[in-house]
């Protein structure tokens, strides 16, 4: 067995394993249900594009690749930081009443939650 | 720190990272190194920062350990088919009260076992940090005051 | 030889990166909550897609890219957890409820103490 074929076959089982994990995070982006879950998923999501960005690197040879995944995680950061901005200026509004259900608000949350919770029973 | 150690600081920085030792390049790097730190000299006050190296570097250890350790943790909880969780956001009296030594523990905190550091309250007293088993608080409060707090003070006291 | 090894030592870091990368998607998707989903994202994903970097460096068998991935590495580290940091004030600000497995919130606690003093 060659040190080829052993890489080459971590980078196929690494790249598999990240696809479920890229399938996993938009998942949770499509599903919400609160805009800070959606951003938390878009975070990881960056992230994993890194590592995807990285496995290509090894499995082209093309280092160049590592400046384009540091680049990334730059931008990356730099939207999280304006996303949690925006968060903390728009407050919940910014969400759709839509996400009030799953995750109550202050207001009426309470209630909402004690009827969610006799329905279960 | 003095500047000009600085400066060689960032110009071996970039030596390393653009991976040519030539004269031209040491010199690029020299001017880039002065020009940043020139950029960012009114945010940084000289503040008799003492530096002891050792205990710098067995904070990195540490802080390595505690990492690697965390991200272990995290996977095992989330992998377990029965998640057993107590979360819940404690308060942590700060002893240290330089910025910079609350930002390094505010970061230190959030990428050891979990934990997540929220909030710094407005006087800088306290800091909020969220656990994923905060069924023992005072426990945590020891452990952080114990560990990276105490790590930190020996490092640049 | 040393190729071997060394292609040992970078697969195992791939495959190591791959799973924590995938149980930290797993655990973003599983746990009950924006602040525990955070602890998933900010761990086991900088740990996960830093592994990565940091194999993708010792492969190249060049210094310069391994400086420079080392010095993707502790930017990730940097950066990751002052992220979660903001999104996590910011959630809690805004007043993005706790799960309902919470125990304790001392934060809450000490607003409403000063909001009344106010």
């Amino acid at each position: 067995m060659g040190a080829e074929t052993v890489i080459s076959a971590a980078a196929t089982f690494a790249l598999f394993l990240m696809c479920a994990a890229f399938f996993l995070t938009a998942y949770r982006v499509v599903k919400g249900p609160t805009l800070p879950d959606r951003i938390v998923a878009l975070d990881m999501l960056v992230a994993i594009a890194i590592g995807f960005i990285a496995v290509l690197a090894i499995r082209t040879g093309f280092n160049l690749y590592i400046d384009i995944a540091i680049a990334l995680g730059l931008v990356g950061f730099l939207a999280t930081v304006a996303f949690a901005r925006f968060v903390l200026r728009q407050g919940m509004e910014a969400d759709e009443p839509a996400a009030e259900g799953e995750n109550p608000g202050r207001r009426g949350g309470r209630q909402r939650k004690a009827a969610k919770a006799r329905r279960r029973r | 720190m003095r500047p000009a150690f600085t400066v060689a600081l960032f110009a071996l920085a970039w030596l390393a990272v653009s991976g040519s030792f030539t004269i031209p390049n040491l010199l690029l790097g020299l001017v880039a190194g002065g020009l940043s730190l020139a950029l960012i000299r009114d945010h940084i006050r000289p503040d008799g920062r003492r530096v002891r190296p050792l205990k710098l570097l067995s904070l990195v250890l540490l802080f390595i350990k505690e990492l690697a350790l965390s991200a272990w943790k995290v996977a095992v909880l989330v992998a377990s088919p029965k998640m057993v969780l107590k979360p819940g956001i404690f308060a942590f009296p700060l002893t240290v009260d330089r910025d910079f030594e609350i930002t390094l523990l505010a970061n230190l905190i959030t990428l050891t076992p979990g934990t997540l550091s929220v909030d710094v309250s407005v006087d800088r007293k306290v800091l909020y940090v969220h656990a994923l088993d905060c069924s023992d608080p005072v426990g945590a409060r020891r452990d952080i005051a114990g560990g990276f707090e105490k790590k930190i003070l020996e490092a640049f006291r | 030889m040393l190729d071997l090894v060394l292609a040992v030592i970078v697969a195992v870091m791939l495959v190591a990166g791959g799973v924590f990368t995938f149980l930290a998607a797993l655990g973003i998707v599983r746990l009950p909550d924006v602040y525990t989903r955070m602890h998933a994202a900010s761990k086991a994903g900088t740990v996960g897609s830093g592994l990565m970097l940091f194999a993708a460096g010792i492969h190249s068998l060049d210094a310069a890219i391994f400086t420079r991935a080392l010095a993707g590495f502790v930017f990730f580290v940097l950066t990751a957890p002052i992220a979660a940091h903001l999104i996590a004030r910011a959630a809690h600000e805004a007043g993005y409820r706790l799960s309902r497995h919470t125990v304790l919130d001392e934060m809450r606690d000490a607003r409403e103490r000063s909001n009344k003093k106010r």
